[in-house]
């Protein structure tokens, strides 16, 4: 397939081949491993990592999520690069060592396939199983194309093991709207991935000597560890503006800013959305945009840690903000709302909206419908579930 | 009483409020317990209280404290205590500045201490003081263990005296707790308590503790943050790192380190395992074929899922071990010395005195060396090619042979004449007869002297029905060679029951399998026949009063039958000829000769024993014992954690043609195909490196310290932890004093 058009691959193999490369640009490390179980929609994505052959890397099929994680933890505590993909309730079984993996502030990448929490089962997206470990204290980017799943994986393993961060990283991607749909993907080469991604040299790594990792603290010294975490979080942004040059001028190609306004400037309505919905409002902007309507689109790409300050800029002078969360708080609200909402000027009208719950289809005529909604208010009044229905 | 306020009621002056009072113990004190009942003395006076404990990781004798507070009006906060007025000390070994932290002058400071209030006449002198010996009055009245006295109800007892809180008070409070029983202690230490009063004006301050020290981000940390406790302190039993003996070693006769060469073959290979044997053995083929391995019976593994196929993977040893072995370096003192029989005692004491660096001169009276290995076992059993190879191996340490002589008592004594010492293992010459009408009659032969005739190449022929008696290898060997040798049919008639039989298991299998009949409980008691023996009478025998040996004493029965025999085969035992052993000081006996034992394995480990005895004795050194392993010293099967391997099934040996199959003195087991069943082994006893105390010590005290570890005992705060998960027992938990 030619390189300059990209691979036509599904997000789930793109991740997957992200994993490989940066995997390969350890070998001059402590190597690569992975531990993996697996569970619909994220499946492909392990399945591709177990047939690559990775020098100085393994990936151990293992029993449960819970297990999947030990591994990565195990793996990144000796210094090794680690990945694992899950999704949904297997996400809330790795739950307990995806907490382990942040407050031991251990460098590892995952890549989530956003699946419904069951039951009763639902295999289709929405964002419920990562926004559930919104305060595990990893970092977490959501993505809205192919080719923005294998850009932060690799940009996630530099960010994640910084010595400024050293946190985890959760890639998310929904699942069949980027998990199984194939699109054309720049594949970087090895070479540049090794130019990008420094072997993982961490610091206290395991080695000959046993030793505890995580026994028993005192409260003094887990506020200390709170603080050092929290901090962590707030070098992220910093960062990763370095690791956006570097990536250009690795790859020639930028990935997209933490908070990714599309015609936004001049917006009377302003819809704030994560993930794949992020684009579809860019569709629906550019229709009423062409019936004279002033909408605007941003989309929250680092939702933890949270980008603020952005948002608040980005928010300022907008009086009509609709925040769109494909999730449901149960008995608050949409998450992104939440978090939102007290960051637009006084006075201005924020009102939260959850759309394609479960997988239900978000298509533009939805968000035009929205932004109609919101034009018609006085005032914000309490979350509305809407039904996408399908 | 609700948000009401309470009154003070008849609570002594000297009491403020509100009160906050803190305990100082270590775990399983009872501190926690403690400060309970002081808050109920003051709860049943109508007051209003709180107690907690200050939970952490504490384990028994750790640091502990607890709170109580009393006011008249609800107490709304939940925080620690840090001015106390009444200090509880259960441990007078804890009294530091950090128990005396922000108590105020006046303060009172209640400690339990054997050694009451004189050696703090010039100390604390701010405080109210007061003594109590709590620990030696709760012992007096039983309460807890000898080892770990439960003081709290006891002291309770005294503060309500030095705080001047009524007895009836006191009572209530332990019937509210359900403790009444505790309250002739308390009632002592109310009696005993000495009290000091404050001295206001002695005030020494007592320093606040510093704030707590920097913290390490938990990405830098490189090593183990000592924590500030030496925990090790605490522990009144400390795990010990060492080995116990398997059991397949306490259960060989030849005094072979079972777990050490299948270990060795595990982790090594052949020339490694070779190496563990020969220290104590010289002949692992023949072992690894004819020994009744009383190792396997005692293998841990037989309660889990099967023993450890340890005579396959000795004779494994055997057939693949290079050949010729280094010949030794002479000893310092060369002693020369000779040994009569060359059966497995005589070449095991042959082995060992050669391996040493002595001259060895082996007289064996057949032609050929082996003694009964070669006489004795067939060759389907035993090829001669596979004995003469570990035969040669003995020889080739520079062992001399003499064949085809055989010695009487005079001979022998011209040997101990030319030799420092003679070892004499002749084996069991003499056999035992059948005490019954008919024995004499042709056709009825012994089977020790038909097996070594058919090895001989003059087998006599055999048809019909053949009647071998015996239940030992002998029997089945007699019955299989006759099968092979073209009898119609062959029966063993044994008077005990085919658990009873003592010949190698699998043997009897075998040879039930190619067709040998087993007449159990049933003792011949008459030949017949016209010139040649034609019938057996054969009498029932039922099983009477357990004899000598606990083994329940045959009773022969008059019920009898008659089966046709046209050759009857007697293997019924035999025993030494001592007459050609002279009584010389330098002679000695081995094996068989001087034990009786009957197996190889036994044999040799006596040839082996007595070879270091006579060396000894030419020294002029004490004799060498080899103590037995008392069993309780030995790893059981309840000492290993089976949860640690995954079930995998014995493998056995692969069998030419079975039965249907023509029968041949081709050798019948093939052996095991590799020597993939050392794998099995579950190393009683030995450690194996496997890290498993060292990932489940809770405390990450444990270290590798070459192929082993060590515990450090500043921090082990003897959970035991690591001996419970150890699978094979290569740590044990010892009382303290004698772990160090």
């Amino acid at each position: 397939m030619s390189t300059s058009f990209g691979q036509l691959l599904s997000a789930n193999h793109a991740a997957a081949l992200g994993a490989t490369l940066a995997a390969r640009a350890n070998r001059t490390g402590r190597g690569f491993v992975s531990g993996v179980y697996p569970i619909t929609p994220s499946t492909e994505c392990m399945e591709l990592l177990c047939n690559q052959e990775i020098e100085k890397g393994r990936v151990v099929r293992v029993e449960s999520e819970h297990s999947a994680m030990g591994v990565c933890i195990g793996g990144a505590a000796s210094g090794a690069r680690t990945f694992t993909t899950s999704s949904s309730n297997g996400i809330a079984f790795m739950a307990e060592n995806m907490v382990a993996a942040a407050l031991l502030r251990l460098p590892v990448v995952m890549v989530a396939a956003n699946r419904t929490l069951g039951p009763p089962w639902n295999i289709w997206a929405d964002h419920g199983d990562t926004l559930m470990l919104r305060d595990a204290g990893w970092i977490q980017l959501y993505c809205a194309d192919n080719q923005e799943v294998l850009d932060s994986v690799l940009c996630a393993y530099r960010l994640a093991e910084d010595r400024r961060i050293l946190l985890p990283a959760l890639v998310c991607q929904e699942a069949f709207v980027l998990s199984h749909t194939m699109a054309r993907t720049l594949v970087p080469t090895q070479e540049q991935v090794d130019r990008f991604l420094p072997p993982l040299d961490l610091p206290g790594r395991l080695g000959g000597t046993a030793r505890i990792v995580g026994g028993l603290t005192a409260p003094h010294a887990t506020e200390v560890h709170r603080a050092q975490h929290h901090e962590a979080m707030g070098r992220f942004f910093g960062v990763y503006r370095e690791v956006q040059d570097r990536f250009e001028e690795v790859f020639g190609r930028r990935p997209a800013d933490p908070v990714v306004p599309y015609r936004a400037d001049d917006a009377d309505v302003l819809v704030v959305s994560m993930g794949t919905i992020g684009s579809t409002v860019e569709r629906a902007v550019d229709a009423a945009r062409e019936k004279g309507i002033r909408l605007g689109g941003l989309r929250v790409r680092t939702f933890r840690p949270f980008p603020a300050e952005l948002l608040a800029a980005a928010f300022r002078g907008r009086g009509r903000i609709a925040v769109v969360d494909r999730n449901v708080s149960l008995g608050f609200g949409g998450v992104l709302w939440g978090e939102a909402r007290g960051l637009a000027d006084p006075g201005a009208v924020v009102q939260g909206y959850m759309i394609g719950i479960g997988g239900g289809d978000v298509r533009p005529e939805h968000v035009l419908a929205i932004a109609e909604d919101l034009s018609s208010r006085e005032a914000a009044g309490p979350p509305v579930l809407l039904e996408a229905g399908a | 009483m609700g948000e009401a306020e309470s009154s003070r009621g008849s609570l002594p002056a000297g009491i403020p409020l509100p009160l906050e009072v803190r305990v100082h113990g270590r775990g399983g004190q009872g501190g926690v317990t403690c400060a309970k009942l002081i808050a109920t003395v003051y709860a049943e006076q109508g007051l209003h209280v709180q107690t907690f404990g200050d939970y952490g990781s504490e384990r028994t004798g750790a640091p502990v404290r607890a709170f109580a507070r009393v006011d008249t009006v609800p107490i709304r906060n939940h925080n620690k205590v840090y001015r106390p007025h009444h200090l509880v000390v259960l441990d007078a070994a804890l009294l530091g500045d950090d128990v005396l932290e922000g108590a105020e002058p006046g303060a009172v400071v209640l400690l339990n201490t054997a050694r009451g209030l004189e050696p703090f006449a010039d100390k604390h002198g701010h405080f109210r003081f007061a003594a109590v010996d709590a620990t030696a009055i709760a012992r007096r009245h039983g309460i807890g263990t000898s080892a770990v006295v439960i003081i709290n109800t006891t002291l309770a007892g005294a503060y309500a005296r030095a705080m001047g809180l009524s007895w009836e008070a006191v009572e209530r409070a332990f019937a509210v707790q359900g403790l009444e029983r505790d309250l002739p202690a308390a009632r002592e230490a109310w009696e005993t308590v000495q009290v000091r009063e404050a001295d206001p004006g002695d005030g020494t301050p007592v320093r606040s503790a510093p704030f707590p020290a920097s913290v390490i981000g938990i990405a830098e940390h490189v090593h183990d943050i000592p924590t500030p406790l030496r925990t090790g302190a605490w522990r009144t039993q400390m795990p010990l790192y060492r080995s116990h003996a398997a059991p397949c070693n306490g259960g060989c006769p030849a005094g072979n380190d079972v777990v050490g060469f299948v270990q060795a073959l595990h982790k090594g290979g052949v020339q490694a395992a070779a190496q563990v044997l020969f220290r104590t053995q010289p002949l692992p083929s023949v072992c690894g074929r004819v020994c009744p391995a009383p190792c396997m019976s005692a293998c841990n593994r037989d309660a889990y899922d099967g023993a450890v196929n340890i005579r396959g993977l000795e004779r494994w040893i055997g057939d693949h071990v290079l050949a010729t072995p280094e010949r030794p370096a002479p000893a310092a003192q060369r002693r020369r010395i000779a040994v009569v029989g060359s059966g497995p005692a005589g070449l095991g004491a042959a082995f060992a005195l050669a391996t040493a660096g002595h001259e060895v001169t082996l007289v064996e009276g057949e032609n050929c060396l082996g003694g009964v290995l070669r006489t004795g076992i067939p060759a389907y059993r035993l090829p001669e090619e596979i004995l003469d190879r570990d035969i040669s191996r003995i020889l080739a340490l520079g062992v001399s042979a003499r064949t085809g002589t055989f010695l009487d008592a005079s001979g022998v004594a011209d040997l101990a004449a030319s030799h420092e010492a003679v070892i004499v293992a002749a084996g069991l010459p003499r056999l035992t007869g059948l005490d019954a009408p008919g024995v004499g009659l042709p056709g009825v032969l012994q089977g020790i002297r038909f097996l070594d005739d058919v090895k001989r190449g003059a087998a006599p022929r055999l048809s019909g029905a053949v009647v071998v008696v015996g239940g030992g290898n002998t029997a089945i060997d007699c019955a299989r060679t006759a099968l092979r040798l073209g009898a119609a049919s062959v029966s063993i008639a044994y008077r005990r029951g085919r658990k009873e039989m003592p010949a190698i298991a699998p043997e009897i299998d075998e040879a039930v399998a190619e067709g040998v009949k087993l007449l159990l409980h049933r003792q011949p008691v008459r030949a017949s026949g016209q010139g040649r023996v034609e019938s057996l009478d054969l009498a029932e025998v039922e099983l009477g009063e357990p004899d000598a040996s606990g083994r329940r004493r045959p009773v022969v029965t008059g019920r009898t039958s008659t089966i046709p025999c046209d050759a009857l085969l007697l293997a019924l035992g035999q025993s030494a000829d001592l007459s050609i052993v002279p009584s010389f000081p330098n002679v000695f006996t081995a094996g068989d000769m001087a034990t009786g034992d009957g197996t190889v394995t036994h044999a040799l480990g006596s040839g082996r024993r007595v070879a270091a005895r006579v060396l000894a004795r030419l020294a002029g050194e004490p004799e060498p014992v080899e103590e037995r392993v008392p069993p309780q010293a030995l790893v059981t099967a309840a000492h290993v954690r089976f949860s640690h391997f995954s079930v995998a099934l014995p493998e056995v040996e692969r069998h030419r043609a079975g039965p249907g199959g023509a029968l041949g003195f081709d050798e019948v087991s093939l052996g095991l195909d590799g020597p993939s069943e050392a794998s099995r082994c579950f190393s009683c006893g030995a450690c194996t490196s496997c890290d498993t105390c060292l990932l489940y010590c809770p405390e990450g005290v444990i270290h590798r310290i070459g192929h082993g570890y060590r515990v450090d005992e500043a921090y082990c705060k003897g959970c035991g932890m690591c001996v419970a998960e150890c699978p094979r027992r290569a740590m044990e938990m010892v009382m303290e004093a004698s772990a160090r």
